[in-house]
């Protein structure tokens, strides 16, 4: 099995899965990211826990995104990548939400030369987009592929755990919408909450856990044998021209 | 085989994320010196143009306060054949829908869903963060219903009534007024300048035989019908206008080329050929669920509630399944490990892998004997069991005996004496062994029945062979060894062995369903040996087993408020409609052959075990004139053209003449490739904007209806009267103007006689609604004032006022208000068996099969399950025609994860997934130097089509799998020009490929044909002879 193939198996570009456990999660930021951080209630830290036995890959999320939040066309905030996996010959199917991941150390944050990327006290990180010049520095420094310029505002953007909702006293879209109930939403600083008990005892794991980015996003049955020994054709298939795309390459 | 590093990055799921990393920087200098703003400006500096939310719920105190200007309404998603029920967010103002997520109350959306008399208010709260709520009680829209609501402002719309200016299917239309379309639709004339073209006032003629020489055939009125999709909740009232005021016995709906093998098989266990009762398993407490030929939490039906109840079960739950099918997809998740299971199987063939299954169960003691030796219901309740089967009841078996084939009955034994019209009915009872050897009646006996026995029994005339039914299907199950088996499906013997013994390991606690997988030229006995598999452990009606649903609350019945049934002048249509459910030998063609010497063959085939079948309407319809040539076609958002496999080569032709067919009207809020040969078109509503009562199809065990009202206005042309075009005002003012009963003033009866009118959509579904809020034990609580702000039912309370009485109106805003009426969900079981039960006696053996003959050869059925493979109508096995050595593939069609039908455009699921790359198996790839995204070309013996690969290991091998939903020629694919405008140009909505443009003729029929299944004359995708070339590398 060649390079490419495993590493289209995973997702984006070099994108690994990582399958390092999450352990001893500090509910907390670290002082000198703190600092930094404004807005939002520093009493909560939002998180997510993505089960992925549950997942059923119907992608009502990636469009409950797209309509919440008005998100352009040909563009993703979040998606499920869908895969077909082969293990001793068995064929199967393999279904990975992914959106950004509120990393307690977003390296989106450093290379912004505006300040419009930060991260607010409850762990959510935004771009603000009336300081973004649109220069695609953290689209760059993002190891899951989470940012990308929107064509019409010419700005970064990326998830933003639908935080005018969860303001709201709500679940982001793409989580009152889980079909399967895959994905869980809550507070890591209230130990009572799923996300807490699903984190303290479901033995998550993070993408990329080498990146040293901290993801507040778990996933649970991310089995370590999808690192590298997986044969994967991506089922959710993207073979027509996306003019957008393009002008984004002009 | 590789892929390149360029495709990879193409084909990318991160889709914009990956693009914007991959470019885009150099233009970074230029931005920081123009400043922000380079773009539009969005609305909020974080949250982008997301509008406010719904409503707030303060998560310390629970407080709610609803944002002005929006309003939460629980209504029905029509974005498949689901139907669920959905809370749509609407901007007032705008008239826009915002979003759609799922109705807390619904089953179909929400497990556990709530309590039917939570308040509104609560119901709100129950979506949100407070105490997690939200997550215990999640309501959900899957992703083609959160893009659905594209289809309310789609610009392909059609708003106005059209009429053709050019040829049929030219594209070229002009706007017509209301009034004049009526008028000429009722009247006709010489409309095209083409020569006359006859009205419905003409054409309801509903005295004069079609034919004098086959007066079976029914009235000339006959000659119009009317083709349905599925029934969104406003059935009954097309019904009405067809069936009951003008007279038709021709109306029709999709089932025949969706997944009607499945239900003609099962309707053979079941006991009703028409109906075709179906259950389905209690995936909630079920342990081992056996999928043939359906992927549950991929697509089917009910999508949602099936993937909810399976992703539960498969991690918090006790469920395994095994999903046997010829692509894997997504009813398969590796992250549920052992827990799920796709094992591939051969087109066609699951009839093999089966009765493969039964032998084993044979041969290893491994069926339910308690269950299937009861001969009658009391006996099996008895015994403890939850229902009742017959398999021990005797069937004649005897060659040359008048009966041969048909139950025994007590008349047979001289046991009593009934008149002609009762003997062989309900009062005839069936005769089985009783332990010590002798014949007694079914119902006579309060004990086991000997369930094998294979002899004669002494009978006034002498005496007659028989047989229990169990021994006629045990004698199919041994036809072939498990090799034989494992050599027919490509399933190794030993795994065919291994899901015998899992499926028989769990009690009543395993079930085996199947669905779309059965469209094959077999379909009818493999879906009747997958629901015999069922019969075979007893599971029906026990929790964890199958279960048959819970119903609905019927709208259209007389009662308990109004006559919506029955109405005085009301037509009873007779005759014989134009797709033959009746058996051929009560034809005067039957006996003029005869009389000639040569009964068999029919000219056409027959189809006594089946009910009406779009796929003969267009072929023998429209093409052939048989039995009788159809004068006037309506299709109500119906696409047979898109739908039905190979139809569109075989009619085509005689759809664009006037000549073979005179009057095509469509009701539709699209153009589809079959309304494209309309000659008007009549603008329907869509979704949130359209009154209704639709229920689940099953899989629900309490009972259910949801509720559908407008919380939008129509987008359609708005009449003088504030009406809006639609299917129900056009069928309202065309019954008025021909002078129809049934409609018009004083056309709807309440139960003490006063009569109300029937002249706007409300006055129909409103009363409806009373209906529904009087069943039950007791009526529906009224809706407070606060419900009623709330759930945006004040929009529409004006209606509800002036046309329900004062008792009635809140209670029918407390059915709106939920979206529908909701048996509550601890009422499903009782105890460890479902409340609704199936109570008659399933059929081992089904006699209206085994005694029916095949109209083409004149011999008889099996009356059970059994392997057979696919053939055409005269009994020619389908590979003896197209050798496997000419066409070595076989196509198959799978349901998309988000693409149905007529959502294609639905820009934002395009853009998700454009085409359907179709796949094929990475042996037969490498073989023939195909790689992902090669363009190659199929051909089948029906067409030849273009289309892109993709190499996957999830394909049988020899299995083209093709996905449904795309390939489309109208719809956008191609700009209509209406009133001298073009549409927009949007050629992605062609892209793809469409399976159904390869679908095959029946060589062995004379005439106009599509490939059917020959006892359920349902259409043939699953297994269609193919071959194919590699084209050109990916672009």
């Amino acid at each position: 099995m060649d390079r490419s193939r495993r590493n289209f198996c995973l997702g984006a570009g070099a994108a690994t899965i990582g399958a390092a456990t999450a352990a001893a999660v500090p509910a907390a930021a670290a002082p000198g990211a703190a600092s930094l951080r404004r807005d939002g209630d520093p009493a909560h830290r939002w998180a997510m826990v993505v089960d992925m036995g549950k997942c059923v890959g119907c992608q009502a999320c990636t469009v409950a995104c797209i309509m919440e939040n008005d998100v352009p066309e040909n563009s993703f905030r979040t998606i499920v990548s869908t895969y077909e996996v082969t293990e001793q010959g068995k064929a199967g199917s393999y279904m990975l939400p992914r959106l950004c991941n509120h990393c307690e150390k977003p390296p989106c944050i450093p290379v912004c030369p505006t300040g419009a990327t930060f991260q607010r006290r409850d762990g959510i990180v935004v771009v603000d987009n009336t300081v973004c010049v649109g220069c695609a520095y953290c689209v760059q420094a993002c190891p899951y592929d989470a940012r990308f310029i929107n064509h019409e505002t010419q700005t970064a953007d990326k998830c933003t755990f639908c935080v005018h909702r969860v303001e709201a006293g709500l679940l982001p879209a793409c989580v009152e919408t889980c079909v399967g109930g895959a994905r869980v939403f809550g507070d890591l600083n209230d130990p009572d909450s799923a996300v807490s008990t699903l984190v303290r005892e479901g033995n998550p794991k993070v993408l990329k856990p080498e990146q040293g980015t901290q993801p507040r996003v778990f996933y649970l049955g991310l089995d370590p044998r999808f690192q590298g020994k997986v044969d994967g054709t991506q089922t959710l298939w993207r073979p027509s021209a996306q003019p957008h795309a393009q002008k984004e390459h002009a | 085989m590789s892929i390149s590093r360029r495709l990879l990055l193409k084909t990318s799921a991160a889709g914009g994320a990956l693009a914007a990393f991959a470019g885009g920087f150099s233009d970074t200098g230029r931005k920081l010196v123009k400043g922000a703003w380079a773009g539009d400006k969005p609305d909020h500096a974080i949250s982008g143009n997301a509008p406010a939310p719904e409503f707030r719920v303060d998560p310390a105190t629970g407080d709610l306060t609803p944002t002005p200007g929006q309003i939460v309404a629980n209504v029905a998603c029509l974005g498949c054949t689901t139907l669920c029920g959905v809370r749509v967010r609407v901007d007032v103002e705008k008239n826009k829908v915002l979003r759609v997520a799922g109705n807390p109350y619904s089953p179909l959306s929400t497990d556990p869903f709530l309590p039917y008399g939570t308040p509104i208010r609560e119901s709100f709260k129950s979506l949100s963060r407070l105490d997690e709520k939200g997550l215990k009680g999640r309501s959900t829209a899957c992703g083609r219903g959160n893009a659905a609501l594209e289809m309310l402002t789609s610009p392909f719309r059609v708003a106005t009534p059209m009429k053709r200016v050019g040829p049929r299917g030219s594209g070229q239309w002009e706007p017509i007024p209301f009034d004049r379309l009526v008028e000429e639709i009722a009247e006709g004339g010489d409309l095209f300048g083409e020569g006359p073209v006859p009205g419905l006032r003409a054409l309801r003629d509903l005295k004069t035989p079609i034919d004098p020489a086959a007066p079976e055939l029914g009235p000339k009125v006959n000659q119009v019908a009317l083709l349905s999709s599925v029934n969104d909740g406003r059935e009954p009232f097309v019904r009405r206008f067809f069936n009951q005021a003008l007279g038709t016995i021709n109306f029709v709906g999709h089932g025949s080329y969706c997944g009607g093998a499945y239900r003609s098989g099962s309707g053979a266990v079941f006991g009703d050929a028409k109906k075709m009762p179906h259950a389905k398993p209690d995936l909630q407490n079920a342990e081992f669920v056996l999928f043939i030929g359906t992927a549950p939490s991929n697509a089917g039906n009910p999508f949602k509630r099936q993937a909810m109840l399976l992703a539960k079960g498969r991690t918090d739950g006790v469920l395994n399944y095994v999903v046997v099918d010829p692509v894997l997809t997504n009813a398969d998740n590796r992250a549920a490990a052992e827990r799920s299971n796709w094992i591939p199987i051969r087109p066609g063939t699951d009839g093999a892998l089966v009765m493969g299954m039964m032998r084993w169960m044979f041969e290893n003691g491994r069926i339910d004997s308690n269950y299937l030796s009861q001969p009658n219901g009391k006996a099996a309740e008895a015994a403890g069991e939850a229902g009742w089967c017959n398999a021990t009841h005797l069937v004649i078996q005897q060659a040359g005996h008048p009966r041969d084939g048909r139950m025994l009955r007590a008349s047979d034994l001289g046991w009593v004496t009934l008149d002609e019209k009762e003997r062989y009915g309900a009062k005839d009872a069936f005769v089985v062994l009783d332990p010590s050897g002798t014949p007694v009646a079914h119902d006579a006996l309060m004990g086991p029945a000997a369930l094998f026995h294979g002899g004669t029994v002494a009978a006034p005339a002498g005496e007659v062979a028989v047989k229990t039914s169990l021994t006629l299907l045990r004698e199919q199950a041994m036809r072939l060894d498990l090799a034989g088996y494992a050599d027919a499906c490509g399933i190794p013997a030993d795994v065919i062995a291994g899901l015998a013994r899992e499926f028989t390991s769990h009690g009543k606690k395993a079930a085996a369903n199947t669905h779309g997988g059965m469209m094959a030229g077999n379909g009818f006995y493999n879906a009747f040996g997958v629901v015999t598999l069922n019969t075979l452990i007893g599971n029906l009606n026990w929790k964890g087993g199958t279960i048959f649903g819970g119903g609905r609350f019927p709208d259209e019945q007389d009662g308990p408020r109004y006559r919506l049934a029955s109405f005085p002048g009301q037509v009873k249509p007779s005759g014989t409609a134009i797709s033959r459910p009746v058996p051929y030998e009560k034809s005067s063609e039957f006996k003029a052959r005869k009389e000639a010497g040569k009964p068999y063959p029919a000219k056409a085939p027959w189809y006594p075990n089946a009910p009406q079948l779009t796929t003969e309407y267009l072929t023998s319809g429209v093409v052939d004139g048989y039995p009788y040539p159809l004068k006037a076609l309506f299709l109500w958002n119906s696409n047979p053209v898109y739908g039905i496999p190979g139809v569109r080569a075989q009619v085509e032709a005689k759809l664009r003449d006037p000549k073979a067919l005179p009057l095509i009207v469509a009701i539709d809020p699209f153009i589809n490739e079959s309304t494209a040969f309309a000659d008007y078109i009549v603008p329907d509503t869509v979704l949130y904007e359209t009154w209704g009562w639709a229920s689940p199809w099953a899989g629900v065990p309490t009972k259910t209806s949801t509720a559908r009202w407008p919380v939008v206005t129509p987008r359609t042309e708005p009449l003088p009267d504030g009406r809006h075009v639609q299917m129900e005002t056009f069928l309202i003012a065309l019954a008025k103007r021909l002078g129809l009963p049934g409609f018009g003033p004083d056309a709807i009866a309440d139960m003490d006689g006063n009569t109300h009118p029937l002249e706007r959509p409300e006055d129909w579904y409103l009363r409806g609604g009373a209906n529904i809020a009087w069943l039950g034990k007791q009526p529906v609580p009224d809706a407070t004032d606060e419900d009623i702000a709330l759930s945006g039912v004040a929009r529409v309370l004006p209606a509800l006022q002036s046309v329900l009485k004062e008792e009635e109106w809140r209670k029918v805003a407390f059915i709106l208000a939920r979206g529908g009426r909701y048996q509550n969900q601890a009422e499903g079981f009782e105890g460890d068996r479902a409340t609704h039960r199936f109570k008659d006696g399933l059929l081992v053996y089904n006699e209206a099969v085994g005694a029916a003959k095949s109209s083409v050869t004149g011999k008889r059925w099996t009356g059970t399950a059994a392997w057979t493979p696919p053939a055409f109508a005269d009994g020619t096995p389908m590979r003896q025609v197209h050798t496997a050595e000419d066409w070595p593939f076989q196509l198959i069609s799978s349901k998309s994860v988000l693409v149905s039908a007529y959502t294609i455009a639905a820009s934002r699921l395009r853009h998700l997934h454009p085409e359907n790359p179709v796949g094929i198996n990475a042996e037969d790839a490498r073989r023939l130097g195909i790689a992902t995204g090669d363009r190659i070309r199929i051909a089948t013996p029906g067409g030849s089509e273009l289309a892109t690969a993709i190499v996957r290991h999830g394909v049988m091998p020899g299995v083209l799998a093709v996905e449904h939903g795309f390939g489309h020629k109208e719809f956008g694919a191609r700009p209509h020009v209406i009133g001298g405008r073009s549409q927009p140009v949007v050629p992605e909505i062609g892209a793809g490929v469409n399976i159904n443009d390869l679908g095959l003729r029946d060589p062995t029929r004379p005439g106009a044909s599509v490939w059917v299944d020959p006892i359920a004359g349902t259409a043939v995708r699953q297994g269609l002879p193919a071959k194919l070339e590699r084209v050109a590398a990916a672009a």
